[in-house]
């Protein structure tokens, strides 16, 4: 990426970033729509997070959840059982969730499960957190709650304000490392490791040692981020390794369009807004639509536009000249 | 100490049982074997076709088992239209372009019911075949001996059309060569299309026979789905013997996971046993053509 | 007498009940242009992939200068100094031609900037056509890849390449284009390279000096005139003795 482009995208995160941070405003401070924004908010962070291993290595890991959900319990269960304040418990649970996916990583790449078998071993995965959190020895089967308490040391507050900015201050951080990772040198090795494994190693790529950076970075952003989740479900249980939402996160990843970071926002903001809005109105008769509507969403995607909606960002960016691809 | 005798009933229970699964397993590694295609939603198919066969069984008051011969054919012919439409245009694509779209046809399948049946299970309130047969000090479920012989039986059929009929050939060759195949006289487009739709039909006999005794939810899927992979990872390129040992095997396993451990964990052996077969697995398995 | 570059000894190479590579030993001299040519199933392919590390012989060894280089996984052998091409062509499709030769430039340097510009350099020094250079790996033409495939290659600074059946498919023209390219390759950038290949007039005009395989060993050894007039050769193409 040209200097030049690096700047473009700088300025436009500047712009997205100051238009997000006036939408608690523009909500009237309505508790319910701001709830939502933040919900929409951390998917962001998610999603484009996934899109380090998703986009950038082309690993289909289904497994954003189990990262969630170690690195936040371990946050969550620190404060609630020792006092200590998830600033110090996010950084934990991001450790915890990397060390998990190094466990995970390093035999998986090692013995070159790829394509298909990753993304099994990895939807596997989920569900075996969910079975052993139901343990009587870990979070059984009831539902655990926060601490009762409010305020910055607990990240918990009577209102959702400031958890949304949190979010947002998230959200800019990934993104900016997800920039960083695009125009450096790892990202040019992931971005050949997803177009041809054989030819990348030929070049001298480490494809193991690349594959597992990549998994690690986008594991302890997800197991940071997983307190602030559990903040805004207000309750964790085994319930919260939640197969459909992982594999929600990996479609809503496809659907904006591999290594796209715009795509990866766009979709995450547009989809989570729209389910939640369905979710309130006919959810109730119908349950599962939301989800179904993913999956056809993704059928139809993968058929017709792999690209997904980075398909229409280049068809605008082509229309208004920015297109300067030579042929 | 445990009874002995409950270690063999359990022993032969995940005999039968790794029967069916053998059955259901056999239309993903046909699948797999042919197009590289590992159908994510293949245990959907099965519960898909498991709650048409209780719809079926409780309109017309017959055993589930007799709703093969309806759910069958019909799911023969499901499965030519979802490879026309769905899996022919994404043969060319991506790996994981390829995984995703299986990936939403299972979410699709699993919504759909989801949405119409709700939750709770079903099942057949008087299953014909819902009595014990006394062997010595074990009781087996005739209703399992029949879904086992069954499956056998089907296992056979099919080995045989694999192996001694000019269709047969024509799929072995496809899976062996599939760029020499077209130059042989074969229809490789015709050959995926039928093979795909036997492995969605062969679900849906797995279904039928399942419901024989057992119950479905939305989520019965992802069991069948997992004990597939298990058998395909594990020896299911071979053809026909290779499917049915693996069957077998894993059957087992996780009988000896429900007795040693405990019933819920019978699942987890299952999924140990996959991570630990795709670490240590010798590669040529999942090499792509 | 140049030193040898690159030492194969004794490898033996085996699939199953089939001796692929057997029991085969040459050295390739510091700087040359070395053909490796044999009927189809010689064993070439084989050997190619057990000298850059995609298999590991079951006995016998390779060195490169002077180190045992033997087993070592193929992004180890790129660091030490072996690039190859590929003969069934590996583009990567969504990355532009700059952008693909920039990853073989990474090798070397870990600064982007720098790496893009010495991926410039190199496409220049080829002869790839400048207006081509922001285009897609999916929408160039075969000849075009087959100079990316090279320029990612000696992108990565090896002072060996292997050529892997780099003529397949070109027409004359774009043939005697690519030879030409390989010598100014050899001789500039003082790349020594193993050409494996089966058009003859390509090889026999780029090379000094050939080994010929046949079933896995080598039958031939020597100057291009004398490898076509050897008779052991002729009879392993032809299957007949020359009368």
């Amino acid at each position: 990426m040209a200097g030049r482009e690096l700047r473009r995208y700088f300025a436009t995160l500047t712009i997205l970033t100051v238009a997000l941070a006036l939408v608690p405003f523009v909500l009237g401070f309505n508790q319910y729509y701001i709830l939502l924004a933040a919900t929409s908010l951390i998917f962001a962070v998610f999603v484009v997070a996934w899109n380090i291993i998703g986009g950038y290595a082309g690993q289909l890991d289904l497994a954003p959840i189990a990262y969630v959900g170690i690195g936040g319990i371990v946050a969550a269960q620190l404060l609630k059982y020792y006092g200590i304040t998830p600033w110090i418990g996010m950084f934990v649970g991001a450790g915890a969730s990397m060390l998990l996916a190094a466990a995970i990583g390093y035999p998986t790449f090692r013995f070159g499960i790829k394509e298909v078998w990753y993304a099994l071993l990895t939807a596997s995965l989920v569900v075996i957190l969910n079975n052993i959190a139901h343990l009587p020895q870990f979070l059984g089967s009831l539902d655990h709650y926060l601490p009762a308490r409010t305020g910055w040391y607990y990240l918990i507050f009577s209102d959702y304000q400031n958890l949304y900015y949190v979010i947002l201050a998230v959200l800019v951080v990934t993104i900016v490392i997800n920039l960083k990772i695009s125009n450096s040198k790892t990202g040019y090795y992931l971005r050949a490791i997803r177009e041809d494994e054989l030819a990348a190693e030929a070049l001298g790529v480490d494809v193991r040692k690349y594959k597992l950076k990549a998994l690690m970075t986008y594991a302890g952003i997800m197991g940071f981020t997983g307190y602030l989740y559990i903040v805004l479900q207000g309750t964790y249980s085994y319930h919260t390794f939640d197969s459909p939402t992982s594999l929600t996160i990996a479609i809503m990843g496809i659907i904006g369009g591999l290594g796209s970071i715009a795509g990866a926002f766009t979709s995450a903001i547009f989809l989570k807004t729209v389910e939640e809005y369905l979710r309130s109105t006919i959810g109730a008769t119908i349950p599962g639509l939301y989800l179904l509507i993913y999956g056809i969403l993704l059928i139809v995607v993968g058929i017709f536009k792999p690209e997904g909606i980075t398909a229409l960002f280049n068809w605008a960016k082509k229309k208004i000249g920015f297109d300067r691809r030579g042929a | 100490m445990i009874d002995p005798i409950i270690v063999v009933a359990n022993i032969i229970d995940g005999i039968l049982m790794g029967l069916l699964y053998a059955l259901v397993a056999l239309g993903l590694s046909l699948i797999f074997g042919l197009m590289d295609i590992i159908n994510f939603a293949h245990g959907d198919f099965v519960m898909i076709s498991a709650y048409l066969a209780w719809i079926v069984a409780i309109n017309f008051m017959v055993d589930p088992s007799v709703t093969a011969l309806i759910t069958v054919p019909l799911f023969f012919v499901i499965g030519l239209a979802i490879y026309k439409v769905i899996i022919e245009p994404i043969l060319g694509a991506e790996p994981l372009i390829q995984i995703a779209v299986t990936v939403g046809l299972g979410f699709v399948l699993q919504n759909i019911a989801l949405a119409m049946f709700h939750a709770e299970p079903r099942s057949y309130p008087a299953p014909a075949l819902n009595f014990g047969i006394n062997i010595g000090p074990i009781t087996l479920v005739a209703a399992k001996l029949v879904a086992a012989a069954v499956s056998l039986v089907s296992l056979f059929l099919i080995h045989y059309m694999l192996t001694k009929t000019k269709f047969g050939l024509a799929i072995r060759a496809t899976s062996a060569n599939r760029m020499v195949a077209p130059l042989m006289g074969i229809n490789v487009g015709k050959v995926y299309a039928v093979v795909f739709g036997l492995g969605i039909a062969l679900t849906a006999l797995g279904a039928a026979l399942y419901m024989t005794w057992g119950q479905v939810d939305p989520y019965l899927g992802a069991s069948f789905s997992l004990l597939s992979w298990v058998i395909v990872a594990m020896g299911g390129l071979g053809g026909v013997v290779g499917v049915l040992a693996s069957g077998l095997i894993v059957g087992v396993l996780e009988a000896l996971g429900s007795t040693f451990i405990t019933p819920s964990a019978r699942m987890a052996v299952v999924y140990l046993a996959f991570f630990l077969l795709l670490w240590f697995r010798p590669r040529g398995l999942f090499a792509r053509r | 007498m140049p030193d040898a570059i690159l030492q194969v000894r004794n490898v033996v190479k085996r699939f199953g009940g089939i001796i692929a590579v057997n029991n085969i030993s040459f050295d390739v001299r510091e700087g040359e242009i070395l053909g490796l040519i044999g009927p189809n199933g010689a064993g070439k392919t084989t050997l190619f992939n057990c000298i850059t590390g995609i298999y590991t012989p079951e006995e016998g060894k390779v060195y490169f200068m002077g180190e045992d280089i033997t087993g070592l996984p193929p992004h180890k052998i790129a660091l030490k100094g072996i690039a190859r091409t590929w003969q069934k062509t590996r583009p990567f499709k969504k990355m532009t031609v700059l952008e693909a030769v920039t990853v073989g430039a990474l090798l070397r340097t870990s600064n982007v900037d720098k790496a893009k510009r010495k991926a410039e350099e190199i496409l220049k020094f080829i002869g790839f056509p400048k207006e081509k250079i922001n285009a897609l790996g999916k929408d160039i033409t075969l000849m075009n890849h087959k100079m990316v495939d090279l320029a990612r290659a000696i992108a990565t600074e090896p002072k060996l390449l292997l050529l892997d059946e780099v003529a397949a498919g070109l027409r004359p023209h774009e043939m005697d284009r690519l030879a030409g390219v390989l010598r100014k390759i050899n001789s500039e950038k003082e790349i020594t390279m193993i050409v494996v290949e089966h058009v003859m007039r390509f090889v026999m005009g780029l090379s000094e000096r050939i080994v010929v395989m046949h079933e896995g060993q080598k039958i031939a050894e020597g100057r291009p005139e004398e490898i076509a007039n050897d008779p052991k050769v002729i009879e392993a193409y032809l299957g007949t003795k020359p009368v």
